[in-house]
């Protein structure tokens, strides 16, 4: 139904006398019927992206193409009530001074829509979203997570093929939250909208999406499944940020055939998978995720002394100090029990290590 | 870059931006031009137009001529008292309301918003009728009857003309200041306690401080609308021979007018009116320091014992002379046959006979005013919005340079409002002298910053994306304010359509330079009706008058909740 095509997106604001890029040459490519996420911490530009997609803000440079139509560049952009989209705002944006029904019927008497046909339609969104029933009633007398169906309703309602949500979860609390999500996704395989949806929470971000893209200082730092984003991050700020991570800095000693082997100061020898960018005796860090670590009853490998620990009820972590000098963070079984200052042997399971070159 | 490269996007963005909302934004920005930019030009213009090319003998002549310099030198000592007066009245009444437990506190917030809403040349008129030298209703009773012949005052004079003014403008102070104290968080004067500080110190040491910006510009309000007020100086001061700018400003315009002149002295007058309100406002921004979160614990209320009851009895004194007795006055002259001593054996209707069905202005003027003023402000409100939509909701470069211009007519007392316009309308091919809708202009462009301030506030309560999501449901710039923006901000709209329609029906200062016997309004007919000398259906007439505005008032507090009142504080340069 649709795809989106950004090619080289640049925004610049400024602020006071100094310009700040918001979005820096941005190139991103979402196929018909996907569920994209565009992720990232406060002030990365995701928002700004999506404001660019809606058509609230002209770029500085770049396009936008939707199904091959170019809607945004520097010079004309189609504005957004021209666009067809749908947008769930991060407040819900729900008109206080209108009723659920007139809320969600609002766009389709913008189109005209014949009035029995509006009606049949806003009472379909509104069993979509399980609203059925609350019709007439205002804004000020539901919940903050029946507003937020009222706003997916009311974009659901005009059926558009590209739906984008700006942190519309955030608002909510864990349970809803959680719930929510859920709903989303189904909702967004039943119709094949096209979803694009900005979160700076991570777990969101993976939990939803077919495809991530991690946006960091205005530039997108990793586009791909969830599983690739959080196993094999293109570059440290990724792997930062897409969840707990020791970040060991280690030199290249030899490559062969996709692997490699390299050394952390104090000896910690580890067989990694190697891009093919980097050679024998590069400087490199290692990502090690807390929970491809294993401890072991001391024994032969890596020796390591238990430093803090915490209980989290579903897992238990721990901080181990290496004898050869670095300190890992490590997330086991609840059910493994051990104790400061007990020695233990250190398993890493190598293959989930990701490694990139640090800048000379 | 070359011109090819740009020329095909920049066609294709005119195509895609020349869209309703542009043509409605620039008839706005159009609109303020005219009203307001063009005419304060025109005065500069006027002013350094001499006999053969440019000069600035009018200058010179305002500043030295006996005439001008008197003048400048009476309105400045008549704002300095009026000043004065404000801040003692007004700061012990607030202080009172705030901090005491001095009884009947709602008779305070009813005397201050009675006095700022009663217009001045009415009072003006009424202590007339009591206090004008030779028949005034007290001086006779003082001298002829009780024989105390030094307890007559005679009105025609500075005191007079200030004790009238500061009924008026004490409300400022008091409305700025009791605000103000109301927000002062109390722990702050809970601290300065705990650690040793007696009551009195800590007023002095840590509540004074924190409220004087909120006071010293309520004094700056009060001095900059005490000026402005012509009916009053004109009632009070031509008799005793005190000439203030706006009166000045007027003379000069009796055959020949001196366009000039009066150009000179206006500017002169805005000068000093803009110095006063740039010094209000630096005032005000330093404000920011009090906690104004409203969520404090609230003041301990000092128990005066019983000084509170003369301070309650100060209240009264101030009630009933501001309010009680000017129209109480009124409309015992209203009845009267002959207005004097023994007034009260003759009472009759025949004024109100006379003022309603003989006298062939008055419907005339009733019409008009309430014309004038349901679409002055019906205007000033639209334009407000669409000003403060401009500002508020979009990135068009020089709109800050807007939201000023919309501010410049605060710094404009009426009569100078008036000589902008003849200077300006005068220059042009149409022929608007003497017409409705050269009044409509005036009051549209003296109150136009209320209309903005109204819809701005409103507008800032409203969260953009409610705009957005209907514009991305496919709603046109024109849906989008019918079905959203205007229906969300209608209260606010409401209460400013209100505030700028009471000031209007009431006011005098440009209208009398700018009126002709068909577009006659209220307040010039009560005006030119005592100046002819008739001395008790004037009062008629003036009761008639009250009557409109009282109704006014009324229906807006019914339908604007009390909102009236609340308000009137931040409205700066209202009434005539």
């Amino acid at each position: 139904m649709a795809s989106i095509t950004i090619k080289g997106l640049t925004k610049t604001f400024a602020a006071g006398d100094t310009t700040a890029a918001a979005v820096s040459d941005l190139n991103l490519d979402i196929k018909d019927n996907q569920f994209v996420t565009l992720l990232g911490p406060s002030g990365c530009g995701k928002t700004t992206t999506l404001r660019m997609i809606a058509g609230y803000i002209t770029p500085d440079a770049g396009t936008i193409h939707v199904n091959g139509r170019q809607l945004s560049s520097a010079g004309d952009v189609v504005p957004p009530d021209q666009r067809g989209m749908g947008m769930v705002f991060q407040n819900y944006a729900v008109w206080p001074h209108k009723t659920v029904y007139e809320n969600v019927v609002f766009g389709l008497k913008i189109r005209k829509t014949p009035s029995a046909e509006a009606k049949k339609k806003v009472f379909d969104a509104l069993a979509l979203v399980n609203l059925g029933g609350l019709e007439q009633r205002y804004p000020s007398e539901l919940s903050g997570g029946q507003q937020q169906r009222v706003a997916l309703a009311r974009s659901l309602v005009v059926e558009p093929e590209i739906l984008l949500l700006d942190e519309p979860l955030s608002n909510l609390d864990a349970k809803l939250r959680e719930h929510m999500r859920t709903e989303l996704k189904q909702l967004q395989r039943r119709t094949g909208i096209t979803f694009v949806y900005v979160t700076h929470d991570q777990a969101e971000a993976l939990a939803l999406s077919d495809q991530v893209a991690v946006i960091h200082g205005g530039r997108l730092q990793h586009y791909g499944t969830p599983y690739d984003v959080y196993s094999r991050p293109a570059n440290r700020v990724v792997a930062d940020f897409m969840g707990l991570v020791n970040l060991l800095p280690a030199k290249v000693t030899s490559v062969h055939n996709g692997t490699g082997t390299i050394e952390a100061p104090g000896g910690l020898k580890l067989e990694v998978p190697l891009p093919a960018n980097i050679g024998a005796g590069d400087s490199v860090e290692a990502s090690i995720r807390p929970e491809n670590v294993r401890l072991r009853p001391a024994g032969n490998g890596t020796q390591a002394t238990v430093s803090e620990r915490s209980f989290l009820g579903n897992i238990s972590e721990y901080y181990v100090s290496l004898d050869s000098g670095p300190t890992l963070r490590v997330q086991t079984h609840p059910a493994q029990i051990l104790a400061i200052g007990d020695k233990v042997t250190v398993e890493i399971d190598a293959t989930q290590c990701s490694v990139f070159r640090t800048n000379p | 870059m070359s011109v090819e490269a740009i020329g095909t996007p920049m066609r294709a963005s005119l195509r895609s931006r020349l869209r309703l909302e542009h043509f409605v934004m620039g008839g706005a920005v159009l609109c303020l031009i005219v009203l307001v930019v063009l005419p304060v030009l025109s005065l500069l213009l006027g002013s350094i137009r001499g006999e053969q090319g440019l000069s600035l003998d009018n200058f010179s002549e305002v500043i030295s001529g006996r005439l001008y310099v008197s003048a400048l030198k009476n309105s400045l000592v008549l704002g300095a008292w009026t000043g004065i007066f404000s801040l003692i009245i007004g700061v012990s009444l607030a202080w009172a309301v705030s901090r005491t437990d001095v009884p009947f506190k709602p008779l305070i917030q009813l005397t201050a918003s009675l006095s700022y809403l009663s217009p001045p040349f009415l009072t003006a008129i009424a202590f007339v009728y009591l206090f004008s030298p030779n028949a005034g209703l007290i001086n006779v009773l003082m001298r002829d009857v009780l024989d105390l012949p030094f307890l007559t005052f005679n009105v025609f004079s500075m005191p007079g003309l200030v004790l009238v003014t500061v009924m008026h403008t004490f409300p400022f102070v008091y409305l700025l200041a009791s605000s103000a104290l109301l927000s002062v968080d109390a722990s702050y004067e809970e601290a300065a306690q705990i650690l040793g500080a007696s009551k009195f110190r800590t007023a002095l040491t840590i509540t004074a401080p924190l409220v004087a910006p909120a006071i010293l510009s309520g004094t700056l309000l009060a001095f900059v609308n005490a000026i402005a007020l012509f009916g009053s100086q004109a009632i009070l001061g031509l008799p005793g021979r005190i000439v203030t700018l706006p009166t000045r400003i007027y003379a000069l315009f009796d055959y020949p007018p001196e366009y000039g002149l009066a150009s000179a002295l206006s500017l002169l007058f805005i000068v000093i009116t803009v110095v006063a309100l740039y010094l209000q406002r630096a005032f005000l921004a330093r404000r920011s320091y009090v906690t104004l979160a409203g969520k404090g614990a609230r003041p301990q209320l000092m128990s005066l014992g019983p000084v509170r009851w003369a301070v309650f009895g100060f209240v009264v004194v101030t009630f009933i002379v501001a309010i009680i007795l000017p129209y109480s006055t009124l409309l015992a002259v209203s009845f009267s046959k002959s207005w004097g001593l023994d007034f009260w054996k003759g009472l009759t209707f025949a004024n109100y006979k006379f003022i309603l069905f003989e006298y062939n202005v008055t419907q005339r003027a009733i019409l008009n005013s309430l014309g004038l003023a349901t679409v002055a402000a019906t205007i000033a409100v639209l334009l407000g919005a669409i000003i403060s939509w401009i500002d508020v909701r979009t990135k068009i470069p020089g709109r800050k340079l807007l939201d000023y211009a919309a501010l410049i007519p605060l710094g404009l007392p009426g009569i100078v409002v008036a000589v902008a316009l003849i200077q300006f309308w005068l220059a042009m091919p149409l022929a608007l002298y003497g017409t409705l809708t050269i009044l409509l202009l005036a009051y549209v462009g003296r109150y136009v910053p209320l209309g903005v301030r109204a819809a701005n506030s409103s507008l800032r309560q409203i969260d953009p994306s409610l705009e957005e999501s209907a514009q991305i449901l496919g709603a046109s710039w024109l849906t989008t304010m019918r079905e959203i923006t205007l229906p969300l901000i209608r209260p606010g709209l409401f209460a400013g359509w209100l505030l700028v329609f009471v000031p209007v029906v009431q006011e005098l200062s440009a209208s009398i330079l700018l009126f002709s016997s068909s577009s006659i309004t209220l307040a010039v007919a009560v005006y030119n009706l005592y100046e002819t000398g008739y001395i008790e259906p004037v009062a008629a007439l003036a009761i008639i008058n009250m009557i409109i505005i009282g109704l006014a008032i009324l229906v807006a507090n019914k339908l604007g909740g009390g909102r009236i009142a609340s308000r009137s504080g931040t409205a700066q340069g209202l009434a005539s």
